[in-house]
């Protein structure tokens, strides 16, 4: 048997007039973790559909396990050896079974022999570790366990190819990283082959190859460090006084510069790194430059590098924002919780939450999935009322003065919640209405959204007929149509492209800094978490940490070490052999590990007994890292309290 | 004080515009709604009848004498249609079981001689009743034809002409027929069955609208919005009820009117404002599925279980003296019993305000209390 999987040649799938993709050459081979990656609409499910034979396509040829599907018949042969997992989080498993459950109907549907079924749910229940809550309803799974089970159902008929359609949008940083360690060994030591798609860039670099994929045709393809090849830079991260001046100058020059809290940190296209950082100092002339990094570029970067070229993203000009409501960007409180609390029935959502957040501040609220971020947004806007404690929102007390608060808060919710049957310019005029604005100061915000939001063009369009990216700038415009002090915004970012999320975080930094806004966020994406210049850190309900993010980085470095990259041939097989020596915080990062640890001496001489030479290599800790290894910490000492 | 009511109308009237748009976007539901309020009401006046029409009947003629020709003879259209003839009893057996018939009329051999003869005779007469009211419609009509026609061969067997039964003391049956002198079922079908399609959209479309706005997160925009609960509520009844009256509008002056001559004899306005009454504290039933409802389909289920007993204790089929006492109670609760009463006293009767007032302050009443506990109850489930 040859050692390709899938190859591809001229492939191409259209709906209607509609071209999905077109001209696509692909080659998996065996035993590989092959990554599609691309915004909304590259074609990534189309393509997964395809080979998994449950969608026909018109062009091109199309062959998995060397059988080339050209017929119904055809691609029913080798059904039986794929495992397709489809988009959506638990959309194939059913809500009332129980996990034991959902695994032997998969089990049976698939004419797996009893005894062979039952010996492979134990060992998939076991790795996985879901076999503590097997008798608990699929629908009472966190996110991260509900795909966990979705992977396991995939697996029952020992499949040799797994397709699975973005396991991981919706689910937190933990249980993402989790995922993917299962993942890692599942292949590894079951001699699998993935083909897996996803829009969190930064988790590219696990891929063992990948192709990005943009409308429907191919930019790049190869592994990690080929593809870094092909849009060589450096990222250049720096402190400068005043922040707001320093990011327009770069912007001109580098449109890939974003706000990161306190810091700037930007792409140069440049190979030589001394040359790079000359070109920023240059720029930053006259400036006070408190700091001044450069640091190896990312995969996200270099993606979005070779984006950015391709499609182009709203570019807000700079003095848009600047009718300014700057009296309030003083050091005012906007808001203040106090010891909040919810109850439902016997279940504490939301112990005993308290923070502050400032004027012209960016507070991100950061936590697993139920932790409880939605719930204390949603007692801070006036959906839910708290079980107990107090609060100020905007000026006011919030258990007194909840009208008033509510004309100054905008809300921005996870479902970019638009009436998708309205046009643009009639979901702004209703909003307007709502807010009580009249015709003269209505078509004046109108105007401005259609300028921030960069919909000039769509201003009759539905919102149904929005692609995500657009669709999330307008129901932002919604929410600032009469000007909030006050702004919430509850993932704002998930199912966007990058591209996308990179404009919108432009256009929330410019509220903060020009207008004053205070901005209260919850995301997934830890490189967004970045963005904030303060973040508080929820687990089970209550806050566990308030802090910047260089706080918090600072902590985990004091605590845990510094961070270094471990680069090994079969990294994921050096897992278990690196805990077993006392290294707590391993994990496995594409085909690298990253290993947190104060004594780098030490980890070297584990290293070379396990037949390591390459010294491990020191890396900037990023957020994501930071809250893996909070939650993990937090996870293990509560343990027994029924959380994995 | 004129600027807070001026807000309120600001706030009012854009959410009003908004339902309107999305409902006219919605094309399936607005087609789904110009049906229902057109060629449904005009199958049901067309179609459905409560009378004894063609009667499939099949005859077994054992004599073959003038007489039983003339006995069958009086089976007639419109009420029965004769299929043809049967000789064995078990044909005619079968064929009742198998559908093909609903009567089967037997004339006994010797009929005509005994009749002659002045001996007492009896044909026989199967009917299906499965069908209850029909099977009850054949037999009286049947018996009506038989002795008829007994008293006329008797008659005829005195001697005395057609003419003679004129001075026979005989109770004489006068009826005066009111509001309907032609006794048209399709009046009265196609009323109700109007009454019933507007009650099923007053109870259906502010829960669907409500649900919708439930499943895509945005009653959270609203919520977080200075709209207070009745605020958000308050447009979405107010523009469903003046859609379901451009519909029954529709079916009055499309299909009612046009077609089936209903005569309007009572106050047009009186109607349309009471309509509007009835459909807008309906909409508290639909406000209370919406409430427990988390997606369309379980709105939809919900309102078919309240729709359903409505509909059935409404009046409609039987009046409220034919009822057993408990379900008779159980009728004075629904508004559409009011509704009906009201109705069909202005279109038919031309009753006037002063005839109407013990309905009216009835479905006012249950109006306003059903209406009430669905707006407490939509604020409930918010807080």
């Amino acid at each position: 048997m040859s050692d390709t999987i899938i190859k591809a040649s001229g492939f191409g799938k259209q709906y209607g007039a509609q071209v999905a993709v077109q001209g696509l050459d692909l080659d998996v081979r065996r035993g590989e973790l092959y990554g599609l990656i691309g915004p909304d609409g590259a074609g990534k499910s189309s393509l997964m559909k395809a080979v998994a034979g449950v969608l026909s396509f018109e062009h091109g040829q199309l062959e998995v396990f060397g059988q080339l599907l050209d017929s119904e018949r055809h691609a029913e042969a080798i059904k039986g050896r794929i495992g397709l997992m489809p988009q959506g989080l638990g959309q194939n498993l059913y809500g009332d079974l129980s996990i034991e459950e959902n695994v032997d109907f998969f089990a049976r549907l698939r004419l797996v022999p009893r005894a062979e079924a039952a010996a492979r749910k134990e060992q998939l229940l076991a790795i996985t570790r879901l076999a503590a809550f097997r008798h608990r309803p699929m629908k009472q799974l966190s996110g991260g366990m509900k795909q966990k089970l979705g992977l396991v159902c995939t697996l029952i008929h020992a499949p040799q190819l797994i397709i699975l359609d973005e396991p991981t949008t919706g689910v937190d940083p933990v249980s993402r990283r989790d995922f993917w360690a299962i993942l890692a060994r599942l292949i590894a030591e079951q001699g699998l082959t993935a083909l897996v798609s996803t829009a969190y860039m930064d988790e590219a670099s696990r891929f063992t190859r990948m192709s990005l994929l943009h409308q429907g045709r191919k930019l790049a393809e190869g592994n990690p460090a080929q593809i870094l090849q092909q849009a060589p830079g450096w990222i250049v991260q720096c402190r400068v006084e005043p922040q707001l001046t320093a990011m327009q100058r770069l912007a001109v020059c580098w449109p890939q510069c974003e706000a990161m809290g306190p810091e700037i940190r930007l792409f140069v296209p440049e190979a030589d790194q001394p040359a790079a950082r000359q070109q920023v100092v240059d720029v930053l002339q006259g400036l006070e430059c408190q700091q001044l990094d450069v640091l190896d570029a990312e995969l996200e970067d270099v993606f979005v590098a070779m984006l950015g070229g391709k499609q182009n993203a709203a570019t807000v000009p700079v003095d848009l924002l600047a009718h300014t409501r700057s009296e309030l960007a003083g050091r005012e409180l906007a808001i203040e919780a106090k010891g909040l609390g919810k109850r439902f029935g016997d279940f504490v959502a939301v112990g005993d939450v308290s923070f502050q957040v400032r004027q012209g501040e960016i507070f991100g609220l950061l936590g697993a999935n139920g932790a409880g971020k939605t719930t204390a947004i949603k007692m801070l806007t006036g959906i839910l009322p708290p079980s107990s404690g107090s609060g100020r929102v905007a000026g006011a007390d919030m258990q007194q003065a909840g009208a008033l608060i509510k004309s100054r808060i905008g809300y921005m919710s996870q479902a970019f919640s638009l009436y998708l049957d309205l046009s643009v310019v009639e979901n702004i005029r209703l909003y307007a209405g709502i807010y009580g604005l009249d015709r003269k100061a209505r078509d004046v915000r109108l105007q401005w959204i259609l300028d921030m939001a960069g919909l000039h063009g769509h201003e009759n369009a539905l919102a149904a007929a929005l692609p995500m990216g657009l669709r999330q700038r307008l129901a932002l415009g919604c929410a600032l149509v009469h000007q909030p002090r006050v702004l919430f915004l509850d993932e704002p970012t998930s199912g966007v492209d990058p591209l996308g999320r990179r404009a919108f975080w432009d256009i929330l930094f410019r509220l903060s800094r020009q207008d004053g806004v205070a901005l209260l966020v919850t995301t997934h994406y830890m490189s967004e978490a970045e963005h904030c210049d303060h973040l508080a850190l929820m687990f089970a309900g209550r806050v566990v940490a308030d802090a910047s993010p260089q706080q918090m980085k600072q902590q985990v470095l004091t605590e845990a070490g510094q961070l270094y990259r471990v680069y090994a041939d079969h990294a994921a097989a050096l897992v278990s052999p690196l805990q077993a020596a006392g290294f707590a915080n391993v994990l496995p990062y594409g085909s690298a590990l990253h290993v947190l640890t104060p004594d780098v001496e030490r980890l070297q001489q584990v290293l070379r007994t396990l037949g390591v030479e390459r010294p491990p290599q020191p890396r900037p800790i990023a957020m994501e890292d930071v809250f893996v290894q909070r939650v993990s910490q937090l996870e293990a000492q509560s343990q027994g309290g029924g959380q994995p | 004080m004129k600027a807070e009511w001026q807000l309120a109308w600001r706030r009012f009237a854009v959410m009003l515009m908004k339902e309107l748009k999305q409902l006219g976007r919605d094309r399936v539901l607005l087609a789904f709604i110009v049906y229902a309020f057109t060629a449904d009401i005009f199958l049901a006046a067309s179609g459905v009848s409560l009378s004894l029409n063609h009667a499939a009947t099949l005859v077994q003629d054992l004599d073959h004498s003038p007489q039983s020709r003339e006995l069958l003879a009086r089976f007639q259209q419109p009420y029965f249609r004769i299929d043809g003839t049967v000789s064995q009893d078990a044909a005619a057996l079968a064929a009742l079981d198998q559908g093909r018939a609903m009567l089967v009329l037997s004339v006994p051999p010797q009929f005509g001689r005994d009749l002659a003869n002045g001996r007492p005779t009896s044909p026989a007469m199967q009917v299906d009743t499965t069908n209850s009211v029909l099977g009850f419609l054949a037999t009286s009509h049947a018996q009506q034809i038989v002795s008829q026609y007994g008293l006329e061969s008797a008659m005829q067997r005195l001697g005395m002409g057609a003419e003679a039964a004129r001075s026979l003391p005989q109770v004489q049956n006068d009826i005066r027929v009111w509001y309907n002198p032609n006794q048209e079922d399709s009046w009265f079908m196609g009323i109700a069955e109007m009454l019933n399609i507007a009650t099923v959209f007053a109870v259906l479309l502010p829960a669907a609208a409500m649900v919708r706005e439930k499943e895509r997160g945005t009653v959270e925009q609203l919520i977080v919005s200075p709209l207070s609960p009745l605020g958000i509520l308050l447009p979405k009844v107010v523009s469903m009820t003046g859609v379901i009256l451009c519909g029954v509008a529709l079916s009055l002056f499309l299909v009612l009117i046009p077609v089936f001559a209903i005569p309007m004899k009572g106050s047009l306005l009186l109607f349309f404002t009471l309509s509007g009454l009835y459909v807008f504290t309906t909409a508290g039933l639909g406000l209370f599925a919406a409430t427990i409802a988390r997606n369309l389909a379980q709105a939809g289920m919900l309102s078919i279980l309240i729709l359903a007993p409505m509909l059935f204790l409404s009046g409609a089929w039987t009046p409220p003296e034919a009822m057993p006492g408990w379900l008779r109670g159980l009728m004075f609760a629904s508004p559409l019993h009011y509704y009906l009463d009201i109705a069909f006293g202005i279109l038919l009767k031309g009753q006037g305000l002063a005839d109407l007032q013990p309905a009216i302050l009835g479905m006012s009443g249950i109006g306003v209390l059903v209406f009430g506990a669905g707006l407490l109850l939509f604020r409930r489930q918010f807080d």
